[in-house]
């Protein structure tokens, strides 16, 4: 299961957490611990002075006893002064243990007792020696035969012994107590230790875990990313296959519909040629120009690169030179001359245009010279604003105000078509002759 | 069993004194040697002449070891038919020197002593030896036969026994006080013995090695009051049944005795024995079986007078008493005749040494005997 980046920071903080308290832990015990260990040491300093005090006590009785034996047997006065040195070591000793030894009720006892004999043993040291010092050897023999000294000694160092037992059981204790705080210690600190390591093995694990799934993705999404490409690239050479054979359709159909317009207006001729009523001929005459002009439109567009739009330029002279020759075919005489911009409109906007042309060029051939020669003049301009103008101008006999010539039919075309595209038609008379005028917005291409 | 001890510890003093007195006979053996063990076996000698078929008794003092003594000593004499003789020197030593020269007057074949005054006795029992006859003494010399205690093996019965309590019972863990008996330097190996048994025990720590002022009940309650003050929880005495009695005694006082608790003693004092049977913190005492080696004795002297050749000395081996084994040896101690008779229970209480008789009684042992001498 993936995890998420929300996981990632709370077992974090969590993780950071424990670390922390574990830290403190093994700080606080470690204050704790070695706050111990000075008791202990505090402790065992004064149990070390105290056994100190008794060990030096008991030596030195025994030296004032080793001196008093010494001047007793010889009388020698060579171990009196160690005698006086001893004694008075043992009293200073006596007075430390005193104030070193813990104050209990039967510390009191023992002290009180231990006092006694200590004075005792002194005074039978004294008074051997001072007996001795006074030549009444009989009477120092007879108090050291008696054994009080001897009794004196085992009894002090009954006690003696009893207090550095005691010293030593209390120095035991407080050194098992430091190996335990010694060993509590180093447990505390591999526990902690432990728990750090995990608690870093888990912070790690996670972040590892977490850049892992972070790569995974990235290399998941790139390899989408290459996937879509290749899907887009796939479509996109399906939809210019389609766009190709849609426009080679489109071409087709314009193919046929131009063929077809062609053949429409070549039974239009065959029918014309048939018919013997002139005006009629004229009639069929202009009806296959008209579809002609259509037809020709078409045949642009499918040799075209692009059917929405066509050529004004290439397709206008086509159909002015159509028009130029059907008339020369009908005996018109006019000449036919053309100013065509280059200019790119739609194909239904360019149909209209090519059919109002062919009228108003064949009108000019017909009507603006009907007996002699002239010339007509097309112009294809483009003007401000993104509208176009399409002119034709001759200089013929002009527009008489009198009865339209014709059928009228090519007019309503006109207007129709010019209608269709937004367009203005105005005709102007110029000197003799007659400018037709269509002005048409449309989204021009140059 | 104080007077032994004080023969026993007059017996240094011999050799300065024995060198003093008129020679009327060879002096014995007087440099202190190893003796090999006895040989029942060995060749006859010749049944001394002139003299009685009596064994007397010169007894110190009353104490119920001498008449343990008295006792194996007649039971003997009955069983071997000789005529049984008991004389009582209450403590003193001119009366015992008299009372034996009364019976060295009288020609009596075997003497069997419990010296009062070892040193003053010595001459009187050099001439019994010299006339002939048997004489056997309760430790110190002259002697055909000596009887002794090995004290170190006596301490060790004590101090073995104390140590397996202290195992079993005390977890291993015990303050011990050794109640000491300085004034008889000749004891010490008893606490040797029981120091080196406490050694086998390293929880067993000896907080009290010590000599009560008086070898007696009160002593021993003296000297324990002192060290209740010193330490006042104690789990196990050891000393002399008397001293430990007192020891006992001074505990109850306190407070402080337990059931728990080890005490034991050596000499097997009746009060001693008593406490034991009541089932308390006293828990054993060694004993010497005083009956057995005076039946023995006994028979040695009827030996003797048989021609036969008899033990220079003889050991008798201590017997931790304890609930367990008591009710056998009181047997034992009633009936030492069976003791006797059955060699393995005789080796159990009993171990003789050398061989002398009526023919070679020059070779009498005149120097204090130990079998612990090396």
């Amino acid at each position: 299961m993936p995890i998420s980046s929300r996981f990632v920071i709370g077992s974090s903080a969590i993780l950071l957490v424990i670390g922390f308290l574990t830290l403190m832990g093994i700080v606080g015990s470690t204050a704790w611990l070695s706050e111990k260990s000075n008791s202990y040491i505090e402790d065992s300093n004064r149990s070390r002075a105290l056994r100190v005090s008794a060990v030096e006590l008991r030596s030195a009785l025994q030296s004032a006893e080793s001196s008093q034996r010494g001047y007793l047997i010889g009388g020698n006065e060579v171990y009196l002064a160690p005698y006086d040195a001893a004694k008075a070591q043992a009293l200073t000793q006596f007075d430390r243990l005193r104030l070193l030894l813990p104050p209990s009720a039967q510390n009191a006892i023992v002290l009180e007792r231990l006092s006694k004999v200590v004075s005792e043993k002194i005074s039978e040291m004294d008074r051997t020696i001072a007996l001795k010092a006074d030549l009444r050897d009989g009477e120092a023999t007879a108090v050291f035969r008696s054994n009080r000294g001897k009794a004196l000694m085992d009894e002090a160092n009954l006690f003696l012994s009893s207090i550095i037992r005691q010293a030593d059981d209390r120095l035991e204790a407080l050194l098992n107590n430091q190996r335990q705080n010694a060993t509590w210690l180093r447990l505390v600190t591999i526990i902690g230790g432990v728990l750090i390591m995990l608690v870093v093995g888990g912070a790690t694990a996670t972040v590892f875990r977490y850049a892992s799934e972070v790569a995974r993705a990235r290399n998941e999404l790139s390899l989408l990313n290459v996937t879509l490409e290749d899907r887009v690239a796939r479509r996109t050479a399906q939809l210019a296959e389609a766009r190709d054979r849609a426009e080679l359709l489109v071409a087709e159909v314009n193919h046929r519909v131009a063929n077809s317009l062609s053949l429409v207006a070549s039974l239009v001729r065959l029918q014309s040629n048939l018919i013997t009523d002139q005006s009629s001929k004229e009639a069929l005459k202009e009806t296959e120009a008209r579809i002609l002009a259509v037809a020709s439109v078409h045949k642009r567009l499918y040799s075209g690169d692009d059917a929405r739009f066509v050529d004004l330029q290439e397709y206008l002279s086509s159909v002015l030179d159509n028009v130029e020759a059907s008339m020369r075919g009908q005996g018109h005489v006019a000449s036919l001359r053309y100013e065509l911009e280059p200019l790119k409109l739609k194909t239904d906007s360019s149909v209209n245009i090519g059919v109002i042309v062919t009228e108003w060029v064949t009108n000019a051939f017909k009507y603006a010279y009907p007996d002699k020669p002239g010339e007509v003049r097309v112009r294809l301009r483009r003007l401000a604003d993104g509208k176009a103008e399409l002119s034709v101008e001759d200089d013929g006999v002009g527009r008489a105000d009198g009865p339209a010539k014709g059928t009228g039919l090519g007019t309503r075309i006109v207007n129709a078509m010019a209608r269709s595209i937004g367009g203005d038609v105005e005709y102007v008379a110029a000197g003799s002759g007659t400018i037709a005028r269509l002005a048409f917005l449309a989204a021009l291409e140059g | 069993m104080r007077g032994w001890w004080l023969s026993f510890a007059m017996i240094a003093l011999l050799d300065g004194v024995q060198g003093l007195a008129a020679q009327q006979g060879p002096s014995g053996l007087t440099k202190p040697g190893v003796l090999p063990l006895f040989e029942p076996a060995r060749p006859r000698c010749a049944v001394p002449a002139d003299l009685v078929k009596v064994l007397a008794f010169a007894q110190d003092n009353e104490r119920k070891f001498m008449q343990g003594v008295a006792r194996g000593l007649q039971l003997a004499a009955k069983d071997r038919g000789l005529e049984y003789r008991l004389t009582q020197a209450a403590n003193d030593p001119s009366r015992m020197v008299e009372q034996i020269r009364g019976l060295l007057i009288a020609k009596v074949g075997a003497l069997v002593a419990s010296p009062v005054d070892p040193v003053s006795l010595a001459p009187a029992l050099q001439q019994m030896i010299w006339s002939g006859a048997y004489v056997g003494t309760v430790v110190p010399p002259p002697a055909t036969t000596i009887l002794n205690a090995p004290q170190y093996l006596t301490g060790k019965a004590l101090g073995d026994e104390a140590a397996r309590y202290i195992k079993a019972h005390l977890n291993g863990k015990a303050k011990v006080v050794l109640l000491t008996h300085d004034s008889l330097q000749f004891l010490a190996p008893r606490f040797t013995a029981m120091r080196d048994s406490l050694k086998s025990v390293p929880g067993a720590v000896i907080v009290a090695d010590i000599s009560p002022l008086t070898v007696d009940e009160a002593g021993g309650a003296a000297m324990m009051r002192t060290i209740l003050i010193a330490n006042p929880d104690i789990d196990v005495v050891l000393g002399a049944d008397t001293v430990v009695l007192g020891a006992l005694a001074a505990l109850r006082e306190a407070g402080k005795a337990r059931d728990g608790q080890f005490l034991g003693g050596i000499d097997g004092e009746p009060a001693a024995v008593e406490e034991i049977k009541r089932g308390g913190p006293y828990k054993a005492s060694v004993s010497l079986a005083s009956p057995v080696f005076a039946y023995a004795m006994g028979q040695y002297a009827a030996d003797w007078l048989d021609g036969k050749s008899v033990p220079q000395a003889m050991d008798i081996l201590p017997k931790a008493l304890t609930l367990q084994n008591l009710a056998q040896y009181e047997a034992d101690v009633a009936d030492p005749a069976s003791v006797y008779r059955d060699s393995r229970r005789r080796d159990e209480y009993l171990r003789m040494y050398g061989n002398i008789c009526y023919d070679t009684r020059d070779q009498y042992l005149n120097f204090p005997w130990s079998s612990e001498r090396k």
